[in-house]
């Protein structure tokens, strides 16, 4: 019998108990239970029955009762289990998303772990066998050429910034939306992305903007003719011409996606306002030429149909200006032209530079440059388009809200099958091993990297739904910063301090000697003591070395965290035998805010890091020196056979080293590289290989190198490759003309399977509201904001702001302010008297915007009313 | 003895010069012998030559005559400036260090290519490698096991195009052959109707035939898998492993026959329709042989230069793979792979591919040759006797 009809039944027998006892006169009654059940005792799968004897003194009668206590039914195997949830995780190649989806529907494949679009996205939302997650992070937009043109013969409309401005008004990013994307994209108007902190921080502004830019194809119509006639052209018949010839529009519309038909159907509306249109319909690698290297005053392109994408969620919105408006970024020639207004120029270039020293001071920065990046438009943008990520509804599994499950750093350690524990998954991927795995020059595809996370564990890891950093292996970090840096903690792990001065001592590691393999402290590199932007202290729990091992058994130990710094400074040194020219720019570019670096302690670790890099959270700004590498992981002794290797010219970290020496590169799961490790293991075991000796040889005992080659020989001899990392899985399977991987679990993981269940799935507040659709000039009017999560009230303390915005008939903002919380779940916006006594008749909008501490997509919800006296 | 020619008496007066006779058919064979290699020679030498037309212009095509060269580069600086800014250390850099930094990365790239040497010298460098089967270094494809060998990348796809289109086509072949063979000796029979009725079907692609028997088969009655080449994880069992492999081999293989048997089946049948009313056949016929003999003697033997001839075309065209084909059921071939080269652009590898089954080619229609000799007697080289 279900819990209800033991409910229903226990109520009937407690309702009947009630009413004996009240038959019964007089007396003080006592109740004697047999057996006390306490909410937190653990029971295996039915509801307890319990005895109580009733005992009603006075008249000596007993009255038996049966009580249902309902108690959390734990599942003993779920609360133990370590590490993954799974078995195996099995990786299989499937290149077709619409192959894929019939797979899922099929049972083939549980999870399709690549962000689909299109008809097999609809298909996927469709099916009631699949679920999907909404991914955000591709925006479409239109690149305007602003050159004017060195043929003095021929306009270009788009050099003229009232006629890209008005190209706003001609676009139905509606129409846009919901026909050409079949609903699978939102109307985009602002540089910043959909999945960013300051999405949720401006969305007021935002929707301001998009009442402002809104589709009007007269508007942009009349200011397109104002403009044209200004610049000299005319219109006969209803085409505008230049020197007596019709004024003819370049379209460079990419051919692989929706862009197809948005480029047509913009062109159409162009052609609609006078021009002519020479539609160029091509693949990237045609039209690139055009708009990325040719010369914009040639004039052989004006317009181009571009997108650009976001892998992760973006918390500073960085280059949001600086890289669409300023020619400071890219250095393609159409970017040299960019010359914006000089308050863009300078808000850009602040908020990129971190050049502020409050919250505050930042918000109006961005409230400077919205607007102003709206009026200079070298670029308009279109929609943002929504894939969804598809899986079985018996699969439980986080997805990052920018990334998708590939782009999620957590995705491992969440999935799972829902009802039950272990088991096998299997997870279609576009592609599987697309490169090869090392840690400076290896895979950097989206699907190798997810492969990689999916074995790996960080120090910090990133919030899928926020971006904010969440502690991953770490136990605590402290932070000094410079006094009047905008920085804020959200986390109880990270302790965060302002002073005036962030000092670096002269002991600190911050240079390397190539030569002699030691490090140049601080006090050798610099004349003078440095003071730097922050100081990032992390420490690593007391039990790190007993508890964390890499996948080959191998407990973790200080010199895998010392490595990453040799290595970053000594390949990219002419002086090391491991120099290697393509890691010239990654050394140069890693220096460009590392200042130095202390293990202020082995045991427990603790390391300090002096640096220059911001970041406006304090979790993000934490170094961890967790050794997951730029491409992959190591330890310091697969790292060791693998500089052995490359120092004997067997191979090549990178692409470019190994071309020159025409080597391969080093892949440590598979190829011919496998026989040249396999050597450098052997010879390694044999002399007891330190690398970087001098330096590593003070935490690196022989016995400890002894055993860490046994170690990752014997793991070679069972998984036939040299990949180890410290995840909840390891690597045990490597098929790559198969295209196939195989994910075991990794019995040794420190972790309970259930740390990371919170983020299994996004809580995005859903949002009605209830109100009259009518309101009175002058009289109060109130409504109210239903927000629910999972089925559930929306918790006030987790609701960051519920602001409301309340445009006029003529699409002017005519109020706004702040709801009221009333309860979890509901909140209240009340426009008094004085606020609808300035509303004018006709038809009025209120739009929600409900920001949330959880996620950082906001939600909206809209409500029309009518004002009347 | 002689005899003449006219007559056909002997002539008994005419001494017999043994010596003369001895020399003059050394002669004649030293004469067939030069001959011989004359025409080996000069047979390779158009072959060499063809094949090096062939694969340059497979170069030109391949690179447009260069304007490849323009495309890789605006890549190139694409991809460098969008890595760069994916980095967040991109913006503790100067404008000047990005800029440094930016060119550096454009720089390496477009020395690795060898786009800072003009095209035409390489081109010919290309030509020059193909030729000599130096296959080398590809730009951008990698085998899967990740190796930029080409001959790595080539090896690791070959098996699995070979034991799939090869089995395919084998079974194609010698099921239409003899099917071909017994349908034109039952000209208009019921199953000689069937065949012409089907035929048209071969208009349709295998691959498209292979959409529905997925469909069917995986989607639908969930008996056979949707594609791949084993089971995932792969058995570790060789035996299991073979089988998992024949169960992945069923879709495709029935895909490819299900669009190519009934053409090719009556290709064959009116093939042999030619040669099954031949005289000579109608004469053995009537002598009372058994068809069975009818068909190996008087039909196969005298088409055998047509069937090895096809045999041999088929045995080669199965390196060229069949892109959508393998697409479709996911399998890892050599098709796939020359569909990635091309669109990479990556030289090597398509110069590679093409070298390769050019040579074969060459090789096949060079051995053919002295195959047709071998097998019919009426072939001979010019010069080196009568035909009958």
């Amino acid at each position: 019998m279900s819990r209800k009809v033991w409910a229903l039944l226990a109520l009937f027998v407690l309702v009947g108990a009630m009413a004996l006892a009240s038959c019964t006169s007089g007396g003080e009654t006592v109740v004697e239970v047999t057996r006390v059940v306490t909410e937190t005792e653990v029971v295996e799968q039915e509801p307890e029955v319990v005895e109580v004897t009733r005992v009603v003194e006075g008249e000596a009668e007993t009255v038996e009762v049966t009580r249902v206590v309902e108690v959390p039914v734990v599942n003993e195997e779920e609360a133990n289990r370590m590490g993954g949830w799974l078995d195996t995780i099995v990786i299989v190649q499937e290149p077709d998303s619409n192959s894929a989806i019939a797979r899922l529907e099929a049972g083939d494949l549980d999870v399709y772990a690549d962000d689909v679009g299109g008809e097999a996205a609809l298909q996927a939302i469709n099916s009631d066998k699949i679920q999907t997650r909404t991914q955000y992070g591709l925006f479409d937009e239109l690149t305007f050429n602003i050159a004017t043109c060195a043929d003095e013969t021929m306009l270009n409309p788009f050099q003229n910034e009232k006629i890209r401005q008005a190209m706003n008004y001609i676009m139905n990013r509606e129409y846009i939306a919901q026909e050409l994307y079949q609903g699978l994209a939102t109307p985009k108007y602002t540089t910043i992305a959909e999945a960013s902190a300051d999405r949720a921080r401006f969305a007021k502004e935002i929707r301001e903007i998009e009442a402002q830019w809104g589709y009007d194809f007269d508007k942009g119509s009349a200011l397109i003719a104002s403009e044209m006639e200004g610049m000299g052209a005319t219109l006969e018949g209803g085409v505008w011409t230049y020197n007596g010839k019709p004024v003819n529009i370049i379209f460079l519309i990419r051919s692989e996606d929706t862009r197809a038909l948005i480029g047509d159907y913009l062109a159409t509306q162009l052609e609609d306002a006078g021009f002519t249109v020479d539609r160029m319909i091509r693949p990237a690698a045609d039209l690139s030429p055009l708009w990325v290297s040719s010369d914009p005053a040639e004039c052989l392109w004006s317009l181009y149909t571009g997108a650009w994408s976001q892998t992760a969620i973006d918390r500073e919105s960085t280059f949001s200006f600086e890289q669409y408006y300023t020619n400071r970024v890219l250095p393609w020639p159409l970017w040299a032209l960019y010359s914006p207004p000089a308050a863009l120029d300078e808000a850009s270039q602040k908020i990129y530079n971190g050049d502020f020293s409050s919250i505050e001071e930042r918000n109006e920065l961005f409230r400077t440059a919205l607007p102003l990046s709206m009026e200079y438009a070298t670029r308009n943008w279109i929609t943002s388009r929504l894939t969804v990520v598809p899986f079985r509804n018996e699969v439980s599994v986080t997805t990052d809200l920018a990334g998708g499950i590939s782009g999620a750093a957590l995705w491992s350690k969440t999935i799972r099958f829902a009802d039950k524990v272990g088991g096998s998954m299997r997870i279609g991927l576009p592609s599987v091993f697309t490169e090869p795995w090392n840690p400076f020059g290896g895979s950097n595809w989206v699907f190798d990297q997810m492969v990689i996370r999916g074995i790996n564990d960080q120090g910090i890891y990133s919030d899928p739904n926020t971006g904010l950093g969440v502690r991953g292996r770490i136990e605590k970090a402290e932070l000094d910063v410079r006094e009047g840096y905008p920085m804020t903690a959200s986390s109880d792990w990270v302790t965060l301090n302002f002073v005036p001065e962030v000092a670096v001592p002269d002991d600190a590691w911050a240079g390397w000697d190539a030569e002699n393999q030691v490090f140049l402290t601080a006090g050798e590199v610099y004349t003078e003591t440095q003071t730097v932007l922050r100081k990032s202290t992390v420490y690593y729990p007391a039990d790190l070395y007993d508890t964390v091992t890499w996948h080959d058994g191998s407990p973790i130990s200080a010199a895998d965290f010392i490595m990453p710094l040799i290595t970053v400074l000594d390949l990219g040194d002419p002086a090391s035998p491991n120099y290697d020219e393509a890691l010239v720019p990654t050394r140069e570019q890693f220096l460009s805010s590392f200042v130095a670096m202390r293990v202020a302690s082995v045991d427990p670790l603790v390391i300090e890091t002096w640096s220059n890099a911001g970041s406006l959270d304090a979790e993000n700004a934490v170094n961890t020196w967790w050794p997951n590498y730029d491409y992959s992981d190591a330890a310091w002794h697969n790292m060791a056979i693998m500089l052995l290797g490359d120092a004997d010219g067997g191979f090549a970290f990178t692409d470019e080293k190994a071309a020159a020496g025409e080597v391969e590169r080093v892949n440590l799961i598979a190829g011919p590289t496998l026989d040249i490790l396999a050597e450098k293991l052997a010879a390694a075991t044999e002399e007891n290989y330190i690398p970087y000796a001098p330096t590593l040889g003070q935490y690196i005992s022989s016995d400890d190198a002894a055993a860490r080659y046994a170690n990752l020989t014997e793991f070679v001899r069972r998984n036939g490759h040299y990949y180890i990392s410290t995840g909840p899985y390891f690597l045990s399977g490597v098929f790559p003309v198969q295209g196939q991987a195989v994910l075991q679990h990794y019995d040794a993981h420190p972790d309970p399977a259930n740390r990371w269940s919170a983020f299994s799935a996004p809580a995005f507040p859903v949002t009605e509201i209830d109100g009259p659709a009518r309101v009175t000039i002058g009289e109060e009017a109130s409504f109210d904001i239903y927000i629910d999560v999972f089925d559930g009230p929306y918790p006030v303390a987790d609701m960051d702001s519920v602001k409301y915005l309340v445009f006029g008939a003529d699409g002017s903002l005519v109020a706004e302010g702040t709801a009221e919380a009333v309860e979890d779940g509901l909140w209240q916006v009340t426009l008094g008297s004085d606020v609808t006594g300035g509303f004018a008749e006709g038809s009025n909008r209120l739009d929600i915007v409900v920001v949330s501490k959880l996620v950082a997509i906001p939600g909206t919800a809209s409500h029309e009313f009518v004002t009347a006296p | 003895m002689a005899t003449d020619a006219i007559t056909g008496d002997f002539d008994l007066s005419a001494e017999v010069d043994v010596e003369s006779i001895e020399s003059s058919a050394r002669k004649a064979r030293l004469q067939s012998t030069k001959r011989l290699l004359r025409y080996t020679f000069l047979k390779l030498v158009a072959l060499v030559f063809t094949v090096a037309i062939g694969v340059y212009i497979t170069i030109l095509v391949a690179n447009m005559g260069g304007a490849v060269d323009k495309i890789r580069l605006a890549t190139i600086r694409e991809s460098a400036a969008l890595a760069a800014t994916a980095n967040p250390a991109f913006k503790y850099m100067s404008v000047e260090e990005r800029t440094n930094y930016l060119n550096r990365q454009v720089e390496l790239e477009v020395k690795r290519l060898g786009l800072d040497r003009p095209f035409m010298i390489r081109s010919f460098e290309y030509l020059r490698d193909g030729m000599v089967l130096n296959l080398g270094y590809a730009q951008q494809l990698m085998s899967d096991s990740g190796s930029r060998f080409v001959r790595n990348i080539l090896l690791e796809r070959l098996p699995s195009t070979l034991l799939l289109f090869g089995t395919a086509n084998l079974i194609l072949f010698f099921l239409a052959l003899f099917a071909g063979l017994s349908l034109s000796r039952r000209y208009g029979s019921f199953f000689d109707k069937l065949v012409l009725a089907l035929a048209p079907s071969s208009a349709v692609p295998a691959w498209f035939y292979g959409l529905f028997l997925i469909l069917i088969f995986a989607a639908w009655l969930k008996m056979l898998p949707f594609g791949g080449m084993v089971d995932a994880p792969p058995p570790d069992n060789p035996v299991d492993y073979a089988l998992s492999l024949g169960k992945h081999m069923i879709l495709p293989l029935a895909a490819w026959l299900i669009s190519s048997i009934f053409l090719t089946i009556y290709n064959w049948r009116t093939f042999f329709l030619i040669y099954a009313s031949e005289d000579y056949v109608e004469m053995a016929k009537a002598k009372g042989l058994s068809d069975g003999m009818i068909e190996r003697r008087y039909i196969l033997r005298p088409t055998l230069p047509n069937i090895i001839t096809s045999f041999a075309l088929t045995l080669i065209t199965l390196w060229t793979g069949a892109i959508i084909f393998e697409t479709v059921f996911n399998w890892p071939g050599i098709g796939q792979l020359y569909y990635r080269a091309i669109s990479a652009f990556d030289t090597p590898v398509i110069v590679a591919n093409v070298v390769l089954y050019a040579y074969l080619l060459a090789l096949t229609v060079f051995l053919l040759d002295f195959i047709y000799a071998l097998v019919d007697p009426r072939v001979r080289i010019e010069g080196g006797g009568h035909k009958q």
